[in-house]
């Protein structure tokens, strides 16, 4: 898998910067790292479902939502541990994930789009109603206790680090076995052609569901650790403009690319923050408007990548990988086999 | 009867927004998902020029508000063709219409820093037209929303129906390419596209502003004016309006009739069910429903 | 080939920005402020922030606080709970904050007071609060602002001066701070022996008309809005149109003069317009309100508003805080002094703001005031509430 010595000196570095991270810095920026790590396990949820099987879905904030409910709802009303309740959204959220896609086998594109919005705004409904009717205090929301083991407690940014960094990485390796699989396989043929891939013997319907299925509950568990981490869960943070957010994070990361969802998710997680300290570092005095151009940024990097790297970060990444891989022949040797 | 009054109003506006979403859509294959963000900033640029000069709409500030706006309006739909839309000719319309979200989100942003989330509406046509025994009224702005739109309509299709460039537009539409070797300039056409696309935004963005009010949230009436289009037929004029209609009934009656807090999914499932009857809405050419 | 002359300068310019970002002297009192400047609600939190930096400029104008002047650090939240909580761990990582001030609306606190009791850093919002300010209060979090559940009830005791008795209508969204809001209002009228009813229409709502009707269908005496400012625009337009005339009444969660003038020119007519606020309006002529026009007119902000007065009266807030806390401040000391604040607030609400170690809310005061032409008017005297009438849930 790796022949190349360096190769496998490049990936024993990234795992060595990335687990020695919290070493050199600060809380702040292990928060924003965090953050960035549930973003990756949404992100690659929705690239399965959007990159590579081609169903437009706009539902990815209510199965975030759905996961940080049930999560919310058997962590504090019901006393269950992490390890239950984390499964359990999980399930919910697949189960949600599956009866969202049923739609799906009848339309395609925008048409799905819009059936999975509908779904998103009847479930927001659902849940509104449930945290103004069974919410301790209607306005602030549910309250999740932080989830621990034999008193131990995750609270501090450090082992939150390493835990959710242990929960992607899972996430990682299982989705892009996934994807390199028959199933992911059966996906891409969908989403090129589905016509063709019925001709070819795939049994699309079962693809497209499966498709909705492990994408929601992929969400399910990133709205689940969401709401573990930030303690509080309120129906008002799942909003479409998140579902929009989600995409945008494929969209720049790469669709239809597993690591290509991680660039994106961290990319597109900073990308406010590093315009915040753009300006912070600009000696002028702007007016509070300005900050609407962090809400903008994401809008520019959807445009600008789409433009002129439709292909995304993944992209650039193997552009360079290929450099250097080549370097300093400008073409790659073919072997004998013809393998790469 | 006073339902039927609003849901005319109101219906001429989403009507005239899906009238923007299918020129666009006619000309190039693409679903702009910008519109209703185009149709308030549209608004926005409308106020702040009438209110340039003072804190009452005169005569003269009203007459300045309608050129200032329309001809920005006009002219910012050329560029955004010309900036955005030209490069992405050939690409798939997916990735068209993932632009038009972008443009949405940066022009959603722009009222923040431009007219600092301020909410404003738009005093136009509020007297009484009409008084009804039960205490509703018709105001002159109801009226003239319908007028314009009905107006506009007409417009449009004269232009398409008799007009060759109108007729060339369906052919730009489905081949480019082909159209480009006879000699159809694909440019002038999707550049006129955006363009009244962006001005009919515009003015359906200032007479929902008048009969209600304009806020960075107003922005929502863009996904209002989209089901309208899809119901209809996203390349059927005559479905824009028909489909505007049923939209506003629709939102209306649930509101008035069943549950106000249903009125927002509502339309989404009238949408369903005409898609699961007829995928391509109401009037649309019929076709293999193959695009993403 | 290259411009060396241009390279130069920009060299010089970016060490002049450096040197200039290295603003915040060592014995400054540094704050931090986070707040919806971007977001949905923009429109009400940025004149409400506006309101507290004129505080703070004008108190460095005088030389500050324990002769240390204060240095405030602004972050946006976009009313979006995470990005709260990463603005909140950075100004008390990296701003190296004493205190956060600010806040927004009630969804994105929760996670935020939890964040910052982990540290300890006192939290005092203004314009939404929770509940965890009132009795028994929660460590780390203070309010001066306008909790849901205690506005409903202010709304529902006022409203006997308009109307003495018969059906009041409460209008708000379908969210949760709407129908706990309306709730509360409901509990307050029928105790006073009104008939209820309500509409509630979706959060993103752009056209009110059919909600409007329906509402006006009701036949009520008195119609209540509990939202924020921008749709009482739409909905006072709408209901008049839709034939009501009678009176409605705008709960200020973020409402000013502003609103009501747009409202009055958008219905066509500024009649029977009533609004309930805690903060004085600027037309109340209140002592304090001096101070802030003098500041407003120094430091550019053209027409303050009653959100302006919100802001004004958290800076009167920080400064005895800190006054409390002393030259030496921490964040244990400033957690400390803010609970034995009582400010007066010259006029701007009704009464003192008292807090105390089981209170950080204090009693609040409350006021109805009548749109006549181009202002406020109140009617009749504010209105004392020391807490929550009916029970939360």
């Amino acid at each position: 898998m790796l022949p190349e010595p360096y190769q496998r000196a490049v990936i024993a570095i990234v795992v060595a910067v990335v687990l020695c991270l919290p070493v050199f810095s600060g809380d702040y920026f292990l928060h924003l790292m965090n953050l960035s790590l549930i973003a990756v396990i949404g992100a690659i949820g929705i690239n399965l479902l959007t990159g590579y099987c081609g169903q437009l879905s706009l539902g990815q904030a209510s199965f975030m939502a759905i996961g940080a409910f049930s999560t919310a709802i058997l962590a504090q009303r019901y006393g269950m541990p992490f390890f239950v309740a984390i499964p359990a959204s999980c399930c919910a959220g697949a189960a949600v994930g599956f009866l969202v896609g049923l739609p799906a086998l009848r339309f395609r594109g925008i048409y799905l789009a819009i059936t999975t919005l509908a779904m998103h705004y009847a479930i927001i409904y659902v849940l509104t109603n449930y945290q103004a009717i069974v919410g301790p205090s209607a306005s602030a929301g549910i309250t999740v206790p932080p989830p621990s083991i034999e008193g131990f407690k995750l609270t501090s940014e450090r082992g939150w680090y390493y835990a959710l960094l242990i929960a992607a990485a899972a996430v990682l390796m299982f989705s892009l076995n996934l994807a390199r699989s028959y199933i992911g396989r059966a996906w891409v043929a969908i989403r090129d052609r589905d016509i063709a891939a019925e001709t070819a013997g795939v049994n699309v319907p079962r693809y497209k569901l499966l498709a909705f299925t492990i994408s929601a509950a992929l969400a399910a568990l990133a709205g689940s650790l969401g709401a573990y981490f930030t303690t509080v869960v309120t129906v008002e943070e799942y909003t479409l403009e998140l579902a929009i957010i989600y995409l945008a994070m494929i969209i720049v990361g790469g669709m239809g690319s597993v690591v290509g969802s991680v660039f994106g998710a961290v990319f597109i997680t900073l990308l406010p923050f590093a315009v915040q300290r753009a300006f912070d570092a600009l000696p002028w005095h702007f007016g509070t408007g300005i900050f609407g151009v962090q809400e903008a940024a994401i809008g520019a990097a959807i445009i600008g990548f789409l433009l002129l790297e439709p292909d995304g970060l993944i992209e650039i990444y193997r552009r360079i990988a290929t450099y250097f891989e080549r370097w300093p022949f400008r073409y790659r040797e073919i072997k004998p086999s013809g393998a790469r | 009867m006073e339902l039927l009054v609003s849901i005319l109003a109101l219906g001429s506006t989403y009507a005239l927004l899906a009238a923007g979403i299918v020129i666009i859509y006619k000309a190039s294959r693409v679903i702009n998902f910008a519109h209703g963000e185009l149709a308030i900033v549209g608004a926005y640029v409308f106020h702040s020029a009438g209110f340039l000069t003072g804190t009452t709409l005169t005569a003269l500030s009203l007459f300045t508000a309608i050129v200032v706006a329309a001809t920005a309006s006009a002219l910012f739909g050329v560029v955004i063709y010309f900036a955005l839309m030209r490069r992405l000719l050939g690409r798939p319309t997916f990735v068209a219409a993932m632009v038009t979200i972008g443009l949405a989100i940066i022009l959603k942003a722009a009222i923040v820093v431009i007219w600092n989330s301020r909410s404003v509406g738009i005093p136009i046509g509020r007297q009484a037209l009409y008084n009804f025994a039960g205490g509703g009224r018709i105001s002159w702005i109801d009226v003239i929303s319908v007028l314009t739109c009905a107006a506009a309509f007409a417009a449009l299709a004269i232009f398409f129906q008799l007009t060759r460039l109108g007729r060339q537009f369906r052919g730009a539409a489905e081949n480019p390419l082909l159209a480009a070797q006879r000699q159809v300039n694909i440019n002038l056409i999707l550049a006129i596209a955006w363009s009244v696309a962006v001005f009919s935004a515009a003015l359906a963005g200032v007479l929902f502003g008048s009969r209600s009010m304009l806020s960075p949230q107003s922005t929502i009436i863009g996904l209002s004016g989209l089901t309208a289009a899809l119901v209809g037929g996203l390349d059927s004029l005559r479905g824009a309006a028909i489909g505007g209609l049923l939209v506003a009934a629709a939102t209306y009656l649930t509101a008035r009739l069943i549950s106000p807090t249903l009125a927002e999914t509502v339309p989404f499932l009238i949408l369903l069910i005409v898609m699961s009857w007829r995928p391509w809405g109401l009037f649309g050419t019929v076709e293999e429903i193959n695009r993403v | 080939m290259y411009n060396v002359r241009g390279i130069g300068t920009a060299f010089v310019v970016l060490a002049a920005a450096c040197a200039a970002t290295v603003g915040a002297r060592a014995q400054d009192y540094k704050i931090g402020y986070i707040t919806d400047l971007s977001g949905p609600l923009a429109g009400s939190y940025t004149p409400t922030w506006q309101g507290f930096e004129l505080y703070i400029k004008a108190l460095n104008g005088r030389g500050g606080v324990n002769g240390r002047k204060v240095n405030v650090t602004i972050d946006d939240d976009g009313l979006r709970a995470d990005r709260a909580v990463a603005a909140a761990k950075k100004q008390v990582e990296s701003n190296e904050v004493l205190g956060i001030f600010g806040l927004s609306l009630s969804s994105t606190q929760a996670p935020v007071i939890a964040e910052m009791q982990k540290v300890g850093v006192p939290v005092a919002s203004t314009f939404s609060a929770i509940l965890d300010a009132l009795p028994p209060a929660k460590p780390d979090y203070f309010s001066t602002g306008v909790t849901f559940e205690v506005a409903g009830e202010a709304i529902g005791t006022l409203q006997k001066r308009i109307v003495p008795s018969g059906k009041v209508v409460g209008i708000t969204f379908d969210s949760v701070g709407g129908r706990a809001a309306n709730n509360h209002n409901k509990l307050a009228v029928e105790k006073e022996g009104y008939t209820w009813d309500e509409v509630l229409f979706p959060v993103r709502t752009a056209d009110f008309t059919p909600f409007a009707q329906t509402a006006a269908a009701m036949k009520p005496a008195m119609i209540v809005g509990h939202y924020g400012a921008e749709q009482n625009i739409g909905v006072i337009a709408a209901l008049r149109g839709a034939g009501y005339a009678g009176p409605y009444i705008i709960a200020a969660y973020g409402a000013s003069e502003d609103t009501a003038r747009q409202a009055a020119a958008q219905a066509g007519s500024g009649e029977n317009i009533y609004m309930v606020s805690r903060y004085a309006v600027p037309t109340d002529n209140a002592p304090g309100m001096s101070d802030l026009a003098a500041a407003a007119k120094k430091y550019g902000i053209a027409n303050p508003t009653s959100m302006h007065v919100t802001g004004w009266v958290l800076g009167m807030f920080a400064e005895q805080a800190l006054k409390n806390c002393g030259a030496e401040c921490t964040r244990e000391g400033l957690d400390k002094a803010m609970q034995s604040v009582k400010l007066d607030t010259k006029g701007l609400t009704g009464g003192p703001i008292e807090m105390s170690a089981d209170n950080h809310y204090g009693p609040t005061y409350w006021r109805l005031y009548h749109w006549e032409t181009d202002k406020f008017v109140g009617v009749g005297d504010w209105l004392k509430k020391t807490g929550l009438e009916f029970p939360a849930k």
